[in-house]
């Protein structure tokens, strides 16, 4: 078991850190004039002034070797110090970490509905393959998966906002204003998580424990719930480690057209305003969450899987 | 599964759509007008187009937005008539050249409970003029304020200043209390303005929450309560006031304008901005060096046509430079266009079937109407035989070049006011020879010799004959097309007082009130 | 079913043929014409700069269509190439690759896209690459995992047994298995690149206009939403169609041979 935790584990710490040296570099890739970027996201239409540029580019630490400024900028990220905003001068971890909170309510509610409404769909939909119930679940699943986040939500928000106005359109801070949202960015894992389960459920119920079961006397509905029940507990868990990460830094469509103050709407103004340490601290904090959660994931399932388990120790 | 079916599905989610936005469209003004009697202690809930991005740092465009709220004041107020008013100094008069007296409103509270005194004063313009980049306003004239008995400030420059009152009315200049200014970090501006409204929360980029502030010195309003939401996407901030989750939007497509009628219940508010979208021609190279290939390029253009249609009537069509948001603007008509004149003047240039105009079109995303219009131009160009590549990226990739000279067509939206109502920074940055931002490359000695008495004239009439005479003659020698003034709009529901300000100063006004029960 | 693939990609087939031949053009702009209803001039209408809507169609599909092949052909040619090295050569170098590939599957195509966009420009140079660097994963996943599983198979140990070097053995028979599942994936992905570009293009980061692409054509469409709603109907119908019918395309062909 620790040999297992520690192959998978052990590799962690230099990816993390080869992220952060690409993050890093990510400005010099662009050829950005940081100090012309900075001044115009303080006042939209600056003109040039060699004195205050060169003011700036001494505030910044511009002026020194990219080496020094890299090893500065790492030492700084251990410490939770990610620096000052270009645009608001103002630190951008506590900013990043707001945002992630509400990203992070955004991403847990929706997988909540993908697991909670997905995954027993997909195995009433497997109970009778191609009977009507596994029709509509399988029809509306593609369709989940095939209509993009910014066509749902200005439906959503037509139908339930304006032609129903039972919630609001905009905003975030209530639960009425969350529920457009998610249901919105659940879309897609939901439809996922019932195609699974019922691909899962149905190669379940082709395994040969099960008719031993039905001849065991349980009946066909114990049998298919028992299955539920673990594949829900596996289940969850894959679909977080698979979708967390892109549900937090991915909702950017959701978060601008609901005005969520969210990562990937804070990301989206940063590329905007070419924002450039606001960009780096969010993609290298996504590609961290990415990390853990495909790491979590995966050590949940060998604790509970105990056939990848042996897998994983051989 | 039969594929009929799954067809058959896809249009079905077709079918659905439209019958949602049909109805949608159906209930959506239907809300029914409810005016009424002004509501006592109303609270009022505003979607706003631009989010504070500095942290609300005086020095920043995000004092425009505290100045909107009603949460700061200036010494000075200006309207777009470029005079000068009372604000929290009642009076002032120049010393000598490079110096002016500024007398302060007596009785003047802070929020936090301090007087305002010439102390106040001087900490604020002092800070403010001391920022690593100064707002444009306070740039580069090296403003000194020193107290000046009990009750006034004098405010001197390095150089003699005219409209020194006018800088002081720029919303960067606003005064806060001594105790917002900590070293190392912006001001703080909860609760240390002198404005109607206390600032009591900003959540950053989301919202904003101001209060009555009780007991301020001038008319104070109805409203109790203002939210402030920032919803930068333009369709969401329509859906929010049609699904009612604000009572006012600002700045909406002009296409979904039509669509908040009187009928339900919405006020529909818009004014031309001090903003020109001009269509730059680089005068330094070829093509454009020829005064006769600028002149077939004004020809082809239909203004009238790229403001009414192309942008749908979100902006007036622009004969000249400035326009009807200042009072020495132009308010005629632009020329029509002259495709045969055009076709003439491009062959007397020695430009024809065997040698057409071929050049970049550049500009960029950030104002939405800027691809559009560059579209619109790149079509009424290809009627006259300039074929003209469109090229859209970000602004400052591109600004370097576009200084050294190194493009053929640009498409620039400029406010000509630059925070103060006045247009002679603009204008010598902009079009002078040693001009820090003269996209054109023009340089005549003759409009360099008009702007020079902008320098010492203070009076606001001479200036702005200036302004007209300079105008003109850059229409005369096409430096740059002027194609469209851009509008400002606003969109309101149940409310009174409202209205839109060109100069997007003032927002939250004494007069401004919740209707209703 | 195989009647079903056979239509869908037979209604494929004839709309990129009618998209290919509608002679309109979808950039000229006719202000005097905006906002039309459907006529035999302009079938499906014009849009708020008078242009012809189904040409704008027409050409948004040609680029959509194309884009996204070139797109996913690439990440598949790549991420195969990956997988099918990694599951070769086995050790560190294979372990450091689907570590990689663990990572860049979980971090989404619209912040990679929203940082190619930071460190070049918008349009749909940077599309591309944003869409290459994360969508080349899945495929060496996949290609790893059908590479182990061939090499494992009886014939394959048998043909190293009589002496085939691994390049035969690939090329003969890894390869030619893999080739179906693959395919059959290229399908699936196909509909998440078209979103992911759609969505990038709908946020202004991608195709920059007058480039009719669909996702520009709904974020143009969105501000006349309650004028002209057909503006927005009709690049939403085309953007969900085209995923649904590629997606069940690849859920056609990946049962079938699956069950083969």
């Amino acid at each position: 078991m620790t040999t297992a935790l520690l192959r998978r584990l052990l590799p962690l710490p230099f990816v993390v850190l080869a992220a952060a040296l690409l993050v890093f570099l990510l400005p010099r890739l662009a050829g950005i004039d940081t100090v012309r970027a900075v001044l115009r996201s303080r006042v939209a239409e600056a003109e040039p002034d060699p004195a205050v540029a060169a003011r700036l580019t001494a505030e910044l630490g511009l002026d020194r070797s990219w080496i020094e400024q890299f090893l500065r900028w790492l030492g700084r990220a251990l410490t939770g110090d990610l620096g000052l905003s270009f645009a608001t001068r103002t630190a951008v971890a506590p900013q990043l970490g707001a945002a992630l909170e509400v990203s992070a309510v955004l991403a847990v509610l929706a997988l909540l509905i993908a697991a909670v409404v997905g995954i027993p769909s997909g195995v009433w939909a497997a109970r009778r393959p191609r009977g009507a119930l596994d029709r509509v679940v399988t029809g509306l699943s593609v369709l989940g998966v095939a209509v993009p986040e910014f066509i749902l939500a200005p439906v959503l928000v037509l139908v339930l906002a304006i032609a129903v106005p039972l919630l609001p359109a905009t905003g975030w801070g209530t639960l009425p204003q969350a529920v457009l949202p998610v249901l919105t960015l659940a879309a897609f894992p939901t439809a996922l998580a019932a195609q699974l389960t019922r691909a899962e459920t149905l190669d379940a119920l082709g395994l040969p424990h099960i008719p031993v079961a039905r001849a065991k006397g349980l009946t066909e509905r114990r049998v298919l719930w028992k299955h539920a029940a673990r594949l829900a507990l596996t289940g969850v868990t894959a679909l977080s480690g698979l979708f967390f990460a892109g549900l937090i830094g991915g909702a950017v469509v959701v978060e601008v057209v609901f005005g969520i103050p969210g990562v990937g709407r804070l990301l989206y103004d940063a590329v905007l305003g070419q924002d450039l340490p606001m960009i780096q601290a969010g993609l290298l904090a996504i590609v961290v969450i990415a990390v853990l959660a495909s790491a979590a994931a995966e050590l949940a399932q060998l604790t509970m899987d105990p056939v990848a388990l042996s897998r994983a120790l051989r | 599964m039969p594929p009929a079916r799954r067809r058959s599905r896809t249009t079905l989610t077709g079918t659905c759509l439209a019958a949602v936005l049909a109805l949608a469209t159906a209930c959506g003004g239907a809300t029914g007008a409810a005016t009424g009697p002004v509501r006592p202690d109303g609270e009022l809930r505003v979607a706003l187009q631009f989010s504070p991005r500095s942290g609300y740092a005086m020095d920043t465009d995000d004092a425009f937005v505290l100045h909107q709220f009603g949460a700061t004041e200036t010494l000075v107020n200006s309207g777009s008539d470029g005079r000068p008013q009372p604000g929290l100094a009642t009076s002032w008069a120049q010393v000598d050249p490079t110096t002016w007296r500024f007398d302060l409103r007596p009785g003047v509270t802070f929020q936090d409970g301090t007087a305002l005194d010439p102390a106040a004063v001087v900490n604020a313009l002092t800070w403010v003029s001391g920022v690593a980049a100064p707002p444009r306003a306070v740039k580069g004239i090296g403003l000194r304020a020193v107290a000046d008995g009990p009750a006034a400030v004098r405010v001197t420059t390095t150089r003699p200043d005219p409209i020194l009152p006018l800088r002081l009315s720029s919303v960067n200049t606003a005064i806060l209390a001594p105790s917002a200014y900590r070293a190392d970090a912006p001001p703080t501006v909860l609760g240390t303005g002198t404005g109607p409204m206390r600032l009591t929360a900003a959540d950053g980029m989301q919202q904003a929450v101001l209060e009555r502030n009780d007991a301020y010195w001038g008319t104070k309003g109805s409203l109790k309560t203002v939210t402030a939401t920032f919803v930068p996407d333009p369709a969401a901030r329509a859906l929010a006031l049609r699904a009612g989750d604000v009572d006012i939007a600002q700045g909406l497509p002009e296409s979904s304008l039509l669509e908040f009628t009187e009928g339900g219940g919405y006020t529909n508010s818009a004014v031309a901005a001090p903003r020109t979208v001009t269509l730059m021609m680089n005068q330094a190279a070829e093509p454009f060096a020829d005064v006769r290939v600028r002149q077939a390029v004004e020809k082809a253009l239909d203004r009238t046509a790229l403001a009414e249609q192309a942008l749908a009537g979100a902006a007036l069509p622009a004969a000249e430079l400035f326009g009807p948001a200042v009072g020495w603007g132009s308010q005629d008509p632009p020329p029509a266009p002259d495709v045969e004149g055009a076709k003439a003047l491009l062959a007397q240039a020695g430009h024809g079937p065997d040698d057409p105009v071929t050049v970049r079109l550049q500009t960029y995303p950030n104002r939405p109407e800027l691809p559009t219009l560059a579209t619109a131009v790149q079509g009424m160009l290809r009627d006259v035989g300039i074929d003209a590549q469109i090229q859209i990226g970000e602004y400052a990739t591109q600004e370097p070049d576009l200084l050294d000279g190194r493009y053929d067509l640009f498409l620039l939206s400029r406010n000509y006011l630059t925070d103060v109502p006045d247009a002679g920074s603009t204008l010598v940055s902009d079009y002078s020879c040693a001009g820090s931002y003269n996209i054109n490359r023009y340089c005549s000695p003759a409009f360099d010799a008009l702007l020079a008495p902008l320098g010492t004239t203070a009076d606001p009439a001479t200036r702005q004959e200036v302004f007209r005479r300079a105008s003109a003659m850059l229409t005369a020698d096409v430096v740059g097309v002027p194609l469209v003034h851009s509008q400002e709009n606003g969109v309101a529901r149940n409310v009174s007082g409202y209205t839109v300000d060109p100069l997007a100063k003032d927002l939250v006004t004494p007069g401004l009130a919740v209707l209703g029960e | 079913m195989r009647r079903g693939g056979l239509v869908l990609a037979g209604v494929a087939v004839a709309v990129l043929l009618l998209a290919a031949l509608y002679p309109v053009d979808a950039i000229t702009t006719h202000l005097g014409e905006r906002f039309q209803g459907p006529s035999v001039s302009h079938p499906l209408g014009t849009d708020g700069l008078g242009r012809d809507v189904l040409a704008r169609l027409a050409a948004g599909t040609r680029l959509s269509v194309w884009f996204t092949l070139l797109a996913v052909a690439l990440c598949a040619v790549v991420g195969t190439l990956a997988g099918l090295l990694s599951g070769y050569a086995g050790g560190a170098a294979a372990a450091v690759v689907q570590r990689l590939v663990d990572i860049l599957v979980a971090v989404p195509t619209v912040i990679v896209g929203l940082v190619v966009v930071a460190v070049r420009e918008p349009g749909l140079g940077s599309l591309l690459i944003a869409v290459l660097l994360t969508g080349w994963a899945p495929f060496a996943r996949l290609a790893h995992q059908l590479t182990l599983r061939e090499r494992s198979r009886e014939y394959v140990e048998g043909a190293v047994a009589i002496g085939a070097g691994p390049v035969r053995i690939a090329v003969r028979h890894v390869v030619p298995n893999a080739l179906r599942p693959l395919v059959a994936h290229a399908c699936l992905r196909f509909a998440n690149v078209l979103l992911s570009i759609a969505g990038l293009s709908f946020l202004g980061l991608g195709a920059q206009p007058p480039t009719p692409e669909w996702g520009a054509m709904l974020a143009e469409g969105r501000q006349y939403l309650f004028v002209a709603p057909q503006l927005v109907l009709i690049p939403a119908v085309a953007v969900v169609g085209t995923s649904l019918l590629v997606t069940l395309l690849g859920r056609q062909l990946e049962g079938r041979w699956s069950s083969q």
